[in-house]
C-alpha cells in the first residue's frame, strides 16, 4: 500500500510546476552559495599570500645582504660581526646579522588554513583575521588587527550554503507541505481517498516520504556537487566523514520542518491558516528566537570595552616608559639612525623596549583574557539556549562541521600565542647574546604550522546540537502523528 | 495622504465604510492580535535594548576620548617627535539615532590609533567580540520594521480581495456599485490603519524618548532626521500594503496570494539583499588587509609615480641646500632630522590618500550598486536611507576616519615643526635644549581630538538615489494595485 501511495504522490509531485520551481531555486541558491563561499576562501588565501610574501621578501633581502657580507668576510679572512640596530645603515655589517632587528622589524604570518568543508558555512570567518602577524612586538599587537571588508556587506551577511540550508530550505519544505491535508480536504478528495483501505497516518507518511525522498536526493546531489567543486582535502576520509555529518544534520533539520507541517495540518485548519501559522513558525524559529538568544547572550555577558582596554594599556605603557626609559632615549629608540655617538647604546634601547613591552603585556594580558573569557561565556550561553530553536542548533552544527566556529579560531589563537613566544625567544636569545646571525640560521627561524583540533573535540561540541535536533524531530513527529488521530476528515 | 485621498474621492463615505469594515474585521481577528502583539513586544524590546546599548556606548566613548586626550597631555616630558609616536586615539561617536538603527556599527572599528608615520585603520570591531549567532541579525527597531512590518501587512491583507472572492462577497460588493477605487482605498485605509495601530504607538514612544532625553543636541537637524525616517518607513509600509492588495486582487485564492506574497517577502528581505552584497563584491572587488598593507608598504618605498621616495627626498634636500647655499644638510638652519621626518611623512600622505580613498570609493561603489538593485527589493534602498539618517552608515564612519587622519597629520606636523626649531647647531651634536624636550604646554598646541558628524544635507545628498528608488516603488505599487483592482472590476470578479 505504502509503495502505491508513495509512487502516486511522487508522480503527482513530479507534474506540479511548483516543485520544479522550488528545486530550480534551491539548486540555483546552493550553486550561488558555493560560488560566494569559494570567493571568500580565495580572498582570504590572497590576503595571506600577499602579506606573507611581502614580509618574507624583507627577510629574503636581509638574508641576501648577509650572504654577501659572509662572502666578503670569508674573502678577507675576518670574523662575522654583530651590527647594532641602525635604521640608516651605512658601512659595516648589515642589519641582517642582528637577530633583534630581524625579529622585531619583520613579521611572520601565522595562517589558519580553512577546514576541508569551510565552503559549507562561512560563520565568523569573514570577520576574523585568518593570518596573524607575529613578531617580537607586544603580544597584543598580534590580536588587534581585523580583516577588512565593506561593513555594509558584513552586516548583510554571507549568502553561503549554510544560509540556503538554514533559511531557505525550510521555506521550500513548507511550500511543499503546508497544505498536505488541507488542500485535499478543500478539494474534497481527502474523504474519497480515505474511503479506501488506508489510514490517515499511512497516507500522511506516504506523502511525507515522497517529498522527503525527492528533497533528500536533490540536497545530497547538490551538497556533493558543492563539496566536489569547492571543498578541499577530498582524498581524506575525514572530509567525507564530515560531509556525512553535514548530510545527517541537513536531513534532521529538514525532517523537523516536515514534521512541523504535519503537526499544523493535523490541527485541521484551512490552507491559508496553515500557511500563516507555518510562516509564523518559520519566522519565530529562524529569525526571532536566534535574534533574542543573541541579544540575551550579549546583554548577559557584554564584551568588555575595547576602549577601556586601550586606555588602560596606555596607562601601563606610560608607566613603563617612565620607569624604564628616559624620554630622550625613547626618542632615539624610535629613530635609531639619529643616535649620534654610542652605537652600542642602540642595542640597549631594544633591550629596554623589550622589557617595557613585557611590562605592558603583563599589565594588559589579564584584560585581554577577559575578552576571551566573556566571549566564551557568550558562546556557552548560546550553546545552552540553542535548544530553543532548531535553526540555532543547525547553525552551530554547520559551523562546527565547516570549521568556522569560534572555538576553532580560539584553538588557532592559542597556537599563535605559543608561536609568538617561540619566535620572540628565538630572536631575543640570539640578540641578547649579541651573536651575529648566520645565513644557516635563517633556515632555523621558527615556522608556524596549524595543528588541527582533534576530531573528538569537535564532535563533543557538535553532538549536543545533533542530538538536540534529533530529539526535537522525534518529539514533533510523535506529537504530529498523535494529533492526526483526532483529525476530522469531513466537516469543519 | 489618506485624508487627502478621502476628500478627493467622489464618494468619501463609501471609502470610509469599506475602511471601517476592513479595520474592524482585522482588529477582531486572532491573526492581528497575535502578530501585532509579537511585533509590538519585539519593537519595544528592540528600542529598550537599543537605548541601553546606545547610552552605555556613548558614556564609554566620551570617557575614553577624554582619558585619551588627557593621556596625550600627561604623557610626560619627552622629545616632541616621541610624543607623536605616543600619539592619541580617536574614538567613534555613536550615530544620533543608532539606538533605533545601529546600522554598520557592530561591523566597523570604533577606535583608531593616531601615530607618527602611519595611517591606521579603525580597529576593535564589536562583532569580533560577539558570538557567531549575532550574525543572525541584531534586534533593533529598524530590523523589526524592515523584516516584520511587511509580514504583518501581508498577514493582514492577503485575504482583502482573495478572501472575499472565495466567499463570494466580492461579486456582491461590485454589483452594489462599489467602484474599484473606493474598494482599493477603503481596504488600504482599513489595513493600513490596523498596521498603524500596532506600529505608531511604538514610534511615538521612541520619539518621546528622544525628546525627553534631549538627544537633539547630539546631531544636526535631529527632528528632520526623525521626520525623514518616519516618511521612509511609511513609504516602505505602503509598498507592501499596495503590493498585498494587488496580489490579493489578482490571485485566484487566498492560498495563492499568501504564497506569492510570502515568497516576495522572503526574496526581498533575505535573498536579494544577500545576493546583491555578494554580486557587488564581485563587481567591485575590495582588497583584504594583507593585500592592502603589502601594496601600501611597497608603495611607500617605491613611490606611486615610480620615483622611489629616497630619490625624491634626495632631490628635495639638494634643492634645499642650494637654496640655503650650504654643502651639508646638517648645516641647514633648522634641525634636519625633524625636517626629514616631516618631509617623509608628506611623501607618505600621497600614498595613504591614494589607497585609503580607493578603499573608501570601492565600498561606496558597492553600496550604490546595491541601492541600484533596490529596483528588485525595496529593502535595499530603505536600509541605506535608514542607516544614513540614523548616523550609523558608511558616510558617518568615513567622516570619523577622515577626521582622525586630519588630526593625526596636524599632530605630527606640529610636533615635528616644534622640533625643527631646535637650534641648528644641534645638528650632529647630542644635546638637549628647550626644543628637544616638550612638556604638557607644548603638547597642548595639538587640540584635543573631536569631530562633527555629517549634517542632514550631506546624508540626503548621498542617499538621494536610494530615496528616489523608494519613492518609485511606492508609486509603482499603487499603480499596480489600482490596475489589479480595475481588472477585478472588468472581469466581474
Amino acid at each position: 500500500m505504502y509503495s502505491l501511495i508513495v509512487a502516486h504522490e511522487t508522480r503527482t509531485l513530479a507534474k506540479t510546476p511548483a516543485l520544479a520551481w522550488i528545486l530550480l531555486l534551491l539548486s540555483a541558491a546552493i550553486a550561488f552559495g558555493a560560488w560566494s563561499a569559494s570567493a571568500l576562501l580565495e580572498r582570504q588565501a590572497r590576503g595571506a599570500a600577499a602579506i606573507s610574501q611581502y614580509e618574507d621578501g624583507l627577510r629574503a633581502q636581509m638574508r641576501a645582504e648577509l650572504a654577501k657580507y659572509e662572502e666578503k668576510v670569508k674573502a678577507s679572512g675576518g670574523t662575522l660581526e654583530f651590527a647594532p640596530i641602525n635604521h640608516a645603515p651605512g658601512e659595516g655589517p648589515p642589519q641582517a646579522t642582528n637577530a633583534g632587528a630581524v625579529g622585531s622589524e619583520t613579521a611572520t604570518f601565522a595562517v589558519l588554513p580553512p577546514a576541508p568543508l569551510a565552503a559549507l558555512s562561512v560563520g565568523q570567518s569573514d570577520i576574523t583575521l585568518n593570518y596573524v602577524p607575529v613578531s617580537m612586538r607586544n603580544v597584543i599587537d598580534v590580536t588587534k588587527e581585523n580583516e577588512i571588508e565593506n561593513p555594509v556587506n558584513l552586516k548583510t551577511g554571507s549568502f553561503d550554503i549554510a544560509f540556503v540550508v538554514v533559511f531557505l530550505l525550510p521555506i521550500f519544505i513548507l511550500a511543499m507541505s503546508y497544505d498536505l491535508l488541507s488542500s485535499e480536504k478543500e478539494r474534497g478528495t481527502l474523504a474519497m481517498v480515505l474511503a479506501h483501505p488506508v489510514t490517515l497516518r499511512k497516507l500522511m507518511a506516504s506523502k511525507l516520504i515522497s517529498r522527503f525522498v525527492i528533497l533528500l536526493a536533490v540536497v545530497t546531489a547538490l551538497g556533493l556537487g558543492a563539496v566536489l567543486s569547492v571543498g578541499s582535502a577530498l582524498d581524506q576520509p575525514a572530509t567525507w566523514a564530515w560531509f556525512g555529518a553535514w548530510l545527517g544534520a541537513t536531513l534532521l533539520y529538514s525532517l523537523f520542518w516536515f514534521a512541523l507541517a504535519v503537526l499544523v495540518n493535523a490541527l485541521g485548519h484551512s490552507s491559508a491558516t496553515n500557511g500563516i501559522v507555518l510562516a509564523g513558525a518559520w519566522l519565530a524559529f529562524v529569525v526571532v528566537v536566534p535574534t533574542l538568544v543573541s541579544v540575551g547572550a550579549t546583554t548577559l555577558y557584554p564584551a568588555p570595552s575595547r576602549m577601556d582596554f586601550t586606555t588602560a594599556a596606555r596607562e601601563a605603557q606610560t608607566a613603563a616608559e617612565f620607569e624604564r626609559m628616559r624620554a630622550l632615549d625613547a626618542y632615539y629608540y624610535d629613530h635609531l639612525e639619529l643616535v649620534p655617538d654610542a652605537a652600542d647604546k642602540a642595542n640597549d634601547f631594544l633591550t629596554l623596549a623589550m622589557a617595557s613591552s613585557a611590562a605592558v603585556e603583563k599589565a594588559v594580558m589579564p584584560l585581554y583574557e577577559e575578552f576571551q573569557a566573556q566571549l566564551n561565556r557568550q558562546e556557552a550561553a548560546v550553546a545552552r539556549f540553542q535548544y530553543l530553536s532548531p535553526t540555532l542548533m543547525m547553525q552551530l552544527a554547520l559551523n562546527e562541521i565547516a570549521g568556522t566556529s569560534a572555538d576553532r579560531y580560539e584553538h588557532f589563537m592559542t597556537q599563535v600565542f605559543a608561536f609568538h613566544k617561540q619566535w620572540t625567544e628565538f630572536f631575543a636569545g640570539r640578540f641578547l647574546k649579541r651573536t651575529p646571525l648566520t645565513t644557516a640560521e635563517y633556515d632555523l627561524f621558527p615556522k608556524f604550522t596549524y595543528v588541527e583540533e582533534p576530531a573528538g573535540a569537535v564532535m563533543a561540541r557538535l553532538l549536543p546540537s545533533l542530538l538536540g535536533l534529533l530529539a526535537v524531530v522525534g518529539g514533533v513527529t510523535v506529537f504530529a502523528f498523535a494529533a492526526l488521530r483526532k483529525y476530522r476528515v469531513a466537516g469543519r | 495622504m489618506a485624508e487627502a485621498s478621502l476628500s478627493r474621492m467622489k464618494a468619501p463615505s463609501l471609502i470610509g465604510v469599506v475602511a471601517r469594515k476592513e479595520f474592524t474585521e482585522i482588529v477582531r481577528d486572532g491573526r492581528f492580535k497575535w502578530t501585532a502583539a509579537i511585533m509590538v513586544m519585539l519593537l519595544l524590546t528592540a528600542l529598550a535594548t537599543g537605548w541601553q546599548k546606545y547610552a552605555a556606548y556613548s558614556a564609554m566613548q566620551t570617557a575614553a576620548q577624554e582619558t585619551s586626550n588627557r593621556q596625550w597631555l600627561k604623557q610626560g616630558d619627552k622629545n616632541p617627535h616621541s610624543a607623536a609616536h605616543y600619539g592619541n586615539y580617536a574614538f567613534k561617536q555613536a550615530g544620533p539615532l543608532s539606538f533605533f538603527d545601529n546600522g554598520i556599527e557592530p561591523y566597523t572599528g570604533n577606535l583608531l590609533f593616531m601615530e607618527a608615520h602611519k595611517q591606521n585603520l579603525a580597529i576593535s570591531r564589536p562583532a569580533n567580540d560577539m558570538s557567531a549567532v549575532t550574525r543572525f541579525g541584531d534586534l533593533n527597531g529598524a530590523t523589526v520594521l524592515q523584516v516584520l512590518m511587511p509580514l504583518l501587512i501581508i498577514f493582514l491583507g492577503f485575504t482583502a480581495f482573495s478572501g472575499e472572492r472565495e466567499r463570494g462577497t466580492l461579486r456582491q460588493l461590485l454589483s452594489m456599485g462599489v467602484g474599484p477605487r473606493e474598494l482599493l482605498w477603503g481596504k488600504a485605509l482599513g489595513i493600513g490603519g490596523a498596521a498603524a495601530l500596532a506600529i505608531v504607538p511604538c514610534i511615538v514612544l521612541g520619539a518621546l524618548a528622544i525628546g525627553l532625553l534631549d538627544l537633539s543636541s547630539t546631531a544636526d537637524a535631529l527632528w528632520g532626521r526623525v521626520g525623514l525616517l518616519t516618511a521612509a518607513y511609511i513609504g516602505y509600509g505602503l509598498i507592501f500594503l499596495f503590493l498585498t492588495l494587488a496580489v490579493s486582487a489578482l490571485a485566484p485564492n487566498p492560498r495563492a496570494a499568501l504564497i506569492v506574497l510570502v515568497g516576495f517577502w522572503a526574496l526581498s528581505v533575505f535573498m536579494v539583499p544577500k545576493s546583491a552584497a555578494e554580486i557587488s563584491k564581485a563587481v567591485y572587488p575590495s582588497p583584504t588587509l594583507g593585500e592592502f598593507q603589502a601594496v601600501m608598504k611597497a608603495d611607500q618605498v617605491r613611490g606611486l609615480d615610480g620615483v622611489p621616495t629616497a630619490v625624491k627626498f634626495g632631490t628635495y634636500v639638494r634643492e634645499l641646500m642650494k637654496e640655503y647655499n650650504v654643502d651639508s644638510p646638517m648645516k641647514l638652519p633648522m634641525y634636519f632630522p625633524a625636517l626629514r621626518m616631516q618631509k617623509l611623512e608628506e611623501f607618505d600622505h600621497v600614498v595613504f590618500d591614494h589607497h585609503y580613498n580607493a578603499l573608501r570609493n570601492t565600498y561606496m561603489a558597492q553600496r550604490r550598486f546595491q541601492d541600484g538593485l533596490g529596483l528588485l527589493a525595496p529593502l535595499l534602498p530603505l536600509k541605506s536611507v535608514s542607516m544614513g539618517l540614523a548616523g550609523s552608515d558608511l558616510l558617518h564612519h568615513d567622516t570619523y576616519t577622515r577626521a582622525a587622519e586630519a588630526h593625526r597629520r596636524v599632530m605630527v606636523e606640529r610636533m615635528n615643526g616644534y622640533l625643527s626649531k631646535a637650534a641648528a647647531d644641534l645638528n650632529g651634536v647630542s644635546n638637549s635644549s628647550n626644543y628637544m624636550t616638550a612638556d604638557e604646554e607644548v603638547f597642548a598646541i595639538v587640540p584635543p581630538f573631536a569631530y562633527t558628524p555629517p549634517g542632514l544635507r550631506e546624508v540626503v545628498t548621498e542617499y538621494a538615489g536610494a530615496l528616489l528608488i523608494l519613492a518609485a516603488w511606492v508609486l509603482a505599487s499603487i499603480v499596480l494595485a489600482a490596475a489589479a483592482v480595475g481588472r477585478v472590476r472588468r472581469a466581474g470578479a
